[in-house]
């Protein structure tokens, strides 16, 4: 499973980092305009401008999945390029600890496709068509006439 | 040596190619450094990266004194294009809030 990950630590208390967290104002001050909640299952959405070089519209469409006050908050983070079609379908956990001078802020965002499950498969297909293509124009041209079973 | 054609599917059908494209998909390798991570001779391992060849998944690539096995699928550089426009984008959404705070911290120690 491929992930992101990050650790950041700031000279404030776990309960300011964790306002900038859940308050969906501060949240668009450094991240992006967003109607989140903090309640479990709440449904929301970042926005951004569209990312056409990853196939996404800039909506990141997620779920509140747990909320541990100064502590743990994670939601699902998925994307695509509209109509309801999702490429992208990751999670994102946000852990704080508090420290001697502050907070360590920790980053997972995981659930990048891993080749080897099906997308394999999908990935193949998509940009090995024309040479599946080739192959059986091919197959098909040197068989003409022969049976090989 | 002649090789049998086989079919995409045939082709990623088998686990240790399987594993290969995924050893691949992190980093090119040289045949070597491949076969480092299978427990089967040398031969069997040149003879998989042949058929990966073949079937147009691989390049392989003389770099200086090493042949490097190099992944060619769109599938796999979409992974890799997605983790690092979001790794990049969170390292610099976190300075942002980095310098959100400290301004926070200023304002209340004025």
């Amino acid at each position: 499973m491929h992930s992101i990950n990050h650790t950041f630590t700031f000279s404030h208390p776990p309960e300011a980092v964790w306002q900038f967290l859940t308050d969906p104002d501060l949240m668009a001050q450094w991240l992006m305009k967003n109607d989140f909640k903090p309640i479990v299952g709440h449904a929301f959405q970042f926005k951004t401008n569209p990312i056409p070089s990853l196939n996404i519209d800039g909506i990141m469409h997620c779920t509140v999945l747990e909320i541990v006050p100064f502590k743990k908050l994670s939601y699902t983070w998925k994307a695509g390029p509209g109509n309801g079609k999702i490429e992208l379908d990751t999670l994102v956990v946000w852990t704080l600890r508090p420290i001697a001078n502050g907070t360590e802020l920790h980053l997972e965002h995981s659930g990048f496709r891993d080749p080897e499950n099906h997308d394999i498969y999908k990935g193949m297909m998509n940009g090995w068509l024309t040479n599946l293509q080739k192959m059986a124009n091919y197959i098909n041209t040197t068989q003409h006439g022969t049976t090989h079973a | 040596m002649a090789q049998p054609t086989l079919d995409t599917f045939q082709v990623i059908a088998d686990p240790s190619r399987r594993k290969m494209l995924k050893l691949l998909s992190k980093n090119s390798l040289t045949i070597n450094n491949l076969a480092d991570n299978f427990d089967m001779s040398r031969p069997a391992v040149s003879k998989h990266v042949k058929i990966l060849h073949t079937a147009g998944f691989i390049s392989i690539q003389d770099i200086g004194r090493e042949r490097y096995c190099i992944l060619k699928q769109d599938g796999f550089n979409e992974l890799q294009e997605f983790i690092s426009y979001f790794d990049k984008f969170w390292v610099s959404k976190l300075k942002k809030l980095e310098t959100l705070l400290n301004n926070k911290l200023d304002n209340k120690n004025n």
